[in-house]
């Protein structure tokens, strides 16, 4: 794996420690310990992926995350903490990809910026396979061990948007706005049910689930097969 | 005529007001026996010109003001006199109290029976003034509490004017109110104020002293359901002050556990990709990632164990568990001690030492961490490679050391909140590391030692000055 990688974090000694685990796992490394300096460097000397903390000396990681959008697709990965969910879920509305909570162990940190750089490339697949889970996003066809669902318009909606961003964490308020469209960002038990219903008509054994994730207090996201 | 004599018995009449009234015959008597004496003169100076009879009206002079100003008994007093100084001067046969005719006896009738109905109606009048008086008084005392308490004054302190004022509305003397249901001591007499069941206080006097009832049957429950108020909004106000005081509490741990939180995870973050990198196979480290890692393992264990001590010296702070070891210390040896706790970055420091400085007397070990977390301060908080200076000033009574740095130095606001724990100056945005609690410590630790801590206005920067208490004589000499 290569390519070149911005990290965000205003504490030297994390900036150290990832700069040495990236350059070790093949990555060029590139740092900044600002909002402002983060910014810079991405327009600079656009990268493939960022690695951002959400508390910064001069703003909110959110807000880096925010005006990137604006114009770069660049995969972004957030280094939240525990107890700041809201935070965290903000980042990922505003257009974070991942997150990573502190402390966090390199294996992980490391699988996680694979899956963003590999989403990145694989983008437009039309045929996406988890397990025994097939989806054909232009047959609007699902099977399971090779025999065929029936899901409903929003059922399928809703796995085509997870299929789509494979790996991915989307948030409540993003996979709503996606299949039910805006106005339905706070109702969240839609969605409930419906990932519940999927998961029925899906999962080997529902209560179990190893298609359709559940990130507790941020979103769900469809098994990405490389981090198993 | 009318004389001294006859006062006791009028005074006896009154168990009330009984000084009062005494008072009032000293000047009464002499004055009815004066009035009777002028009238008589004024009757006998126009005696040649005037019919006798028509003359004795004169006498309703002297009964009339009698009446008004000391009261029915000296009027009727006064209108006896005044028939008899008549009969006996001017009605035939004079010098003698035999009436040769009964239209005389008319006319003395009509006298007395004028004072009488004067004075009383006087009396009345006068009764009545007395009555609006003392509800004035009442209304006006149940104002000025109303108002005075309303304004939320100490209950505990009020208590002592508000027997003043009752005591003054009730004519009592030594009357004083406690709150809640209390027992009279011996020689007292309790007057409970109640809102219905509910005691509410007790007015204490003297149990010799006269009560007015129908004055006390209606103040007393007036007052009673205005202190009523007062002590439930007392309560009240002592119950949010002590939800206040919670929530404050609630605060600091809750700013208390985000900070540790924060202070803890930070290094353990570093330390735990460090590790993980190291452990991994298949990276591929070079010599200086691998150094580098190792670094950052040693260099945040260290702050973790930093930051554990603050946190643990802040708690025996808190408890005030800190119990110094006050030794004689040259100034210099504290300082450079402080200096090399401080590490690399204390080479920006500029030491300003004074020969003759006085040794102080403090714990070293305690001061030490004070210099040490003013020096990291300073050094933190201003721009890199800017120097730190360290000055010391030698006083009669105490030893001065300022650290002066070229940060963006305190907004007023910020100079005295800067030492309460997890407070950092809002200019610190380039540079909020460390604990947050260094200079809570600092302060507790110099306020152990009897020394102050605080911050002084400088357009330079931050500027702390640390005082220390020097020994009271020289020592070696």
């Amino acid at each position: 794996m290569s390519g070149r990688i911005l990290v965000v974090d205003d504490e030297p000694q994390i900036l150290r420690a990832l700069r040495a685990s990236l350059r070790g796992a093949g990555y060029e490394v590139d740092t900044a310990e600002t909002a402002e300096g983060a910014l810079t460097a991405l327009a600079v000397n656009p990268p493939d992926a960022v690695i951002l903390d959400l508390v910064l000396p001069d703003g909110r990681g959110t807000d880096v995350c925010r005006e990137l959008r604006t114009w770069s697709r660049v995969p972004v990965i957030v280094l939240s903490v525990v107890g700041d969910e809201d935070e965290k879920v903000a980042a990922l509305d505003a257009g974070a990809d991942d997150y990573v909570t502190k402390p966090f162990g390199i294996d992980e940190l490391l699988a996680r910026l694979r899956a963003a750089l590999r989403r990145g490339e694989g983008a437009g697949e039309s045929v996406v396979e988890v397990g025994e889970l097939r989806v054909d996003l232009e047959k609007r066809a699902v099977s399971v061990a090779g025999r065929p669902v029936q899901l409903t318009p929003h059922e399928f909606g809703l796995l085509r948007v997870l299929a789509r961003n494979r790996g991915k964490l989307l948030t409540h308020a993003m996979l709503l706005r996606e299949v039910w469209g805006r106005g339905y960002d706070g109702e969240s038990h839609y969605l409930h049910v419906y990932v519940s219903q999927l998961r029925r008509k899906l999962e080997p054994d529902p209560a179990r689930p190893r298609y359709i994730l559940t990130e507790p207090g941020a979103g769900y996201r469809l098994h990405d097969a490389e981090r198993s | 005529m009318a004389g001294a004599d006859d006062a006791p018995r009028l005074a006896a009449g009154s168990t009330v007001f009984p000084v009062r009234i005494r008072a009032d015959l000293l000047v009464g008597v002499p004055a009815a026996a004066g009035a009777v004496v002028l009238v008589t003169a004024a009757v006998d100076v126009l005696d040649p010109h005037v019919p006798i009879l028509s003359l004795g009206a004169l006498y309703v002079f002297a009964v009339l003001p009698v009446a008004l100003f000391f009261g029915t008994g000296l009027a009727v007093l006064v209108s006896v006199a005044s028939m008899l100084a008549f009969n006996w001067f001017f009605l035939p046969p004079r010098h003698t109290f035999h009436l040769r005719e009964s239209g005389n006896w008319l006319a003395l009738t009509v006298y007395l029976g004028t004072a009488v109905v004067v004075s009383a109606l006087a009396a009345r009048a006068r009764r009545r003034r007395q009555d609006a008086e003392q509800r004035r008084a009442e209304a006006h005392a149940l104002a000025e509490t109303a108002s005075d308490l309303l304004r939320g004054v100490d209950l505990e302190q009020e208590a002592v004017r508000l027997a003043e004022l009752a005591g003054g509305v009730l004519h009592l003397d030594a009357a004083r109110l406690e709150f809640g249901e209390v027992a009279p001591a011996p020689g007292e007499r309790a007057l409970p104020l109640a809102v219905g069941l509910r005691p509410v206080a007790t007015l204490l006097a003297d149990e010799r002293a006269e009560l007015d009832e129908g004055v006390a049957r209606r103040f007393l429950p007036a007052l009673a359901a205005l202190l009523a108020v007062v002590v439930d909004r007392s309560a009240l106000e002592s119950e949010a002050l002590e939800a206040e005081a919670l929530r404050r509490s609630d605060a600091l741990k809750t700013a208390l556990l985000r900070a540790v939180s924060h202070d803890l995870r930070s290094p353990l973050t570093a330390i735990l990709a460090a590790a993980g990198a190291l452990a991994n196979p298949d990276l591929r480290l070079g010599p200086d990632d691998r150094e580098a890692l190792v670094g950052a393992i040693r260099e945040e264990a260290a702050r973790l164990d930093r930051v554990v001590g603050d946190l643990l010296d802040l708690s025996r702070l808190e408890a005030g568990a800190v119990d110094p070891h006050r030794e004689l210390w040259p100034a210099d040896e504290l300082v450079a001690r402080a200096l090399e706790s401080v590490g690399d970055e204390g080479g920006r420091v500029i030491v300003e030492l004074d020969e003759g400085a006085p040794p102080v007397l403090v714990d070293a070990a305690q001061i030490e961490r004070v210099l040490a977390n003013l020096i990291g301060n300073a050094l933190a908080f201003s721009p890199p490679r800017s120097p730190v200076v360290v000055r010391v000033e030698p006083g009669t009574t105490e030893l001065r050391v300022h650290v002066v740095d070229r940060g963006p130095g305190l907004t007023p606001a910020e100079r005295e909140a800067i030492f309460r724990p997890f407070r950092r100056g809002t200019a610190a945005a380039g540079a909020p590391r460390g604990s947050g609690v260094g200079l809570a410590i600092a302060r507790g630790f110099t306020e152990a030692n009897g020394g102050e801590l605080w911050t002084q206005e400088d357009v330079a920067g931050g500027h702390f000055v640390l005082a220390l208490p020097v020994a009271a004589r020289p020592v070696g000499v």
